[in-house]
């Protein structure tokens, strides 16, 4: 019977060059239905604690989610997870584009990757054709070029290709990887793993189709449609393909939160050069991701002081921010070159961004001098010596070389107080949101699992109004509307609730934008669709957050297990100072306060407050008792 | 009087316009003119008036301001 998936995975070990098929069943697939259990599942069973994270012995998971390829709107995505060469901890991205759907079409699940192979190669997947090819001629060249040699070797021009750039060829500690050139696994440098592989790509080609493997195609086509048509009828979905992201820059910089130099200050006095309106005038295109209607992926195109090729898409509102207001840089075309080049490199623009803002603070304390950096001026608001510095990272030249390490090590390395500059959390540098102004978002940056990501839990102010759409679209996940700067047992609350939901997203291949707080997608739609793609009739909402809690705590356990805890769950000092400038001045967030908030999380977890270790009747409650043995608990 | 309507505040607007341009005779509530424009209150997180921030039902605006309003926005 039809459970949603064909229950293959890829098995291949790059040292050996060995391919194998692995079968799974259903009653495996609803403990772990793809994604972040998935992964999670298999680094806890497969990877030994300490294991170097650029060393042949890392496994990298490939993994889609249940929903991934689904015809409707906001199912693309697939993760990447590995232990993070950035953090050490355990490390995930996901990515939407059309990679993903690809590999479902072709009949796999997830793709486990061991074993460093003795040359640069690619894997193709071609249906249940799958082999190793050599990458030598394509070792160092950008993607652009990657994609079409890759698609002209396989005489094939649909082929999907997902890839890494010089960045994770180089192994920047937080290189990102690519798919259709314009959509990034970001965070936690898997693409360094690639590279630390000699894996340059996967190529995958499939002629399934979704309905190959659901219970029930019928109630997923008519959801399907219905969404379809929904777009301009819903403001947030409307919002997000006629501005998009961007907008972000110019709401938060009135509300006084917009992350500015460094977290130093809370509004940009250059701001109007960024914002929407002026990335309008460089916005050459829309695009969109597999079956999806909101489109909400712009291309932007420069051809003046600097030149920025269309191929590589548009900066989103995290990229905007990061080598905007974050370095002090008010020139948009300095900007989309930066993204440009992240993405020809395949760079994280936000670990990028910020290790570059902790650079420039480094530089103007006198921490570092025109001798380190090569001649740079490298001072706040210089956008030339920023994208240049972008160039040197993804080399590993000069100061790059350094600053390719991320800003944790950097700042170790550096000496005196720039560890103070280095606004990171386990070592991963903070996303463009000031947990100041949203404290359920620092809340994430501290006990996610690697650190300064903004995608573990649903932001605090789309659900502070009972009435606005964003909240009214999560009452069946049944949390209370509370200031964003409130913190207490009400936040920890709704933070362990949201971020259930939100990790349950990962599990499935949800993208952020579709489902609830946006709410283009009614969270029954999304209970709906799950129990059509796999007949698990009795599945609830419950049941859902659980599956979400269940990939956490395999997360948490592989944390605890490479020797993490309490004192790994933390916010940079400066969260704890006031915001310079702005309407938010003087806000800050108050440390014991912060700490009591994160006893209740812990509590409500379930999990030791000290070593944050998930105890076994937790684990027993969400069907995973084998990990409490792993962890002697 | 200038109006900002960021994100999908514009959406409600006949033509969706991010920026709007209009004539106030005297000085009205700011939530005098939300409710001309069908704006729904409860989708306003923010509200300024010249820069500074304010409350949409508290507030005064008048021919010369530039107000900017904003839903509540989150990440991505
Ligand atoms: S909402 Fe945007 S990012 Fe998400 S799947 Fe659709 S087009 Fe891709």
């Amino acid at each position: 019977m039809a459970y949603g998936t064909s229950g293959k995975i890829l098995r291949i070990d790059l040292t050996q060059g060995s391919i194998q098929v692995a079968q799974f069943d259903e009653d495996f697939y609803r403990l772990y239905p793809g994604g972040k259990a998935l992964a999670g599942y298999v680094l806890l069973n497969e990877l030994r604690p300490g294991t170097d994270a650029l060393s042949p012995e890392n496994v990298l998971v490939i993994a889609n989610g249940l929903l991934t390829g689904a015809p409707f709107s906001a199912t693309t995505r697939f993760t990447m997870a590995a232990r993070s060469p950035l953090t050490g901890s355990y490390g995930e991205s996901e990515a939407g584009g059309y990679w993903g759907p690809e590999l479902r079409m072709a009949g796999f699940e997830a793709i486990i990757i061991t074993g460093r192979a003795e040359h640069p190669v690619y894997i193709s997947i071609h249906d249940d054709q799958v082999e190793l090819r050599d990458a030598k001629i394509l070792w160092g060249y950008e993607p652009e070029e990657v994609q079409a040699k890759i698609r002209t070797e396989l005489a094939d021009k649909r082929v999907r290709v997902l890839q890494i750039g010089i960045g994770g060829e180089n192994c920047v500690r937080y290189a990102a990887v690519t798919n259709e050139l314009r959509h990034f696994n970001g965070r936690t440098g898997m693409g360094a793993v690639m590279g630390s592989k000699n894996l340059k790509a996967i190529a995958v080609r499939g002629s399934g189709r979704y309905h190959d493997h659901a219970h029930d195609i019928k109630p997923i086509s008519e959801i399907g449609r219905a969404l379809g048509k929904r777009v301009k009828d819903h403001p947030q979905a409307w919002d997000l393909q006629v501005k998009g992201t961007p907008g972000l820059v110019g709401a938060f910089n009135t509300g006084g939160f917009l992350p500015t130099r460094n977290f130093r200050q809370g509004v940009f006095a250059g701001v109007d050069n960024i914002k929407w309106e002026a990335y309008e005038k460089i916005l050459s295109d829309r695009h969109t991701c597999y079956a999806c209607a909101i489109r909400c992926k712009r291309e932007v195109k420069v051809d003046d002081r600097y030149q920025v090729s269309a191929a590589y898409g548009g900066p989103e509102y995290e990229t905007v921010e990061g080598f905007g207001g974050y370095c002090g840089v008010d020139d948009l075309q300095a900007i989309a070159k930066a993204n440009e080049l992240c993405n020809r490199f395949t760079l994280d623009t936000i670990s990028t961004s910020s290790t570059i803002a902790f650079a420039m603070e480094c530089f103007e304390h006198g921490l570092i001098g025109l001798k380190e950096t090569g001649g740079l001026n490298l001072r706040f608001g210089n956008a030339e010596a920023m994208v240049k510095v972008v160039e040197l990272i993804a080399k590993r030249e000069g100061i790059g070389n350094l600053l390719a390490e991320g800003s944790k090590r950097a700042a170790q390395a550096i000496g005196g107080d720039a560890h103070l500059y280095a606004i990171q959390v386990k070592g991963m540098e903070l996303a463009m949101h000031d947990p100041r102004g949203k404290v359920g978002v620092g809340i994430g940056y501290s006990v996610g699992e690697y650190g300064g990501d903004h995608l573990y839990t649903i932001h605090d102010t789309l659900v502070a109004n009972a009435e606005s759409i964003t909240f009214k679209g999560t009452e069946p996940l049944a949390i209370a509307a509370l200031p964003p700067r409130e913190l207490g047992a009400a936040k920890a609350r709704n933070y362990t609730i949201l971020e259930n939901w939100t990790s349950f997203g990962k599990v499935v291949g949800l993208c952020y934008f579709g489902p609830a707080p946006r709410s283009y997608m009614q969270v029954g739609e999304v209970l709906a669709v799950v129990r059509a793609a796999t007949g698990w009739e009795d599945v609830t909402v419950d049941d859902l957050l659980r599956i979400g809690e269940r990939a956490t705590n395999l997360a948490r356990a592989f944390n605890v297990l490479n020797g993490f805890s309490r004192k790994d769950d933390t916010l940079p000092e400066r969260m704890f100072q006031p915001v310079e400038d702005g309407p938010m001045a003087g806000a800050s967030i108050d440390k014991e306060e912060f700490q009591k908030t994160l006893d209740e999380v812990y509590r409500l977890k379930g999990w030791n407050p000290d070593t944050t270790a998930p105890s076994r009747d937790r684990l027993r409650d969400l069907d995973i008792e084998w990990v409490a043995d792993l962890l002697g608990v | 009087m200038k109006l900002h309507l960021g994100s999908y505040l514009s959406w409600y607007v006949p033509q969706h316009p991010s920026r709007m341009e209009i004539n106030l005779d005297k000085p009205i509530l700011l939530a005098e003119l939300v409710a001309q424009l069908k704006l729904p209150v409860e989708e306003i997180a923010i509200a300024a008036v010249n820069g500074t921030l304010v409350s949409v039902r508290e507030a005064q605006i008048s021919d010369e301001d530039i107000v900017e309003l904003h839903p509540p926005n989150g990440g991505g």
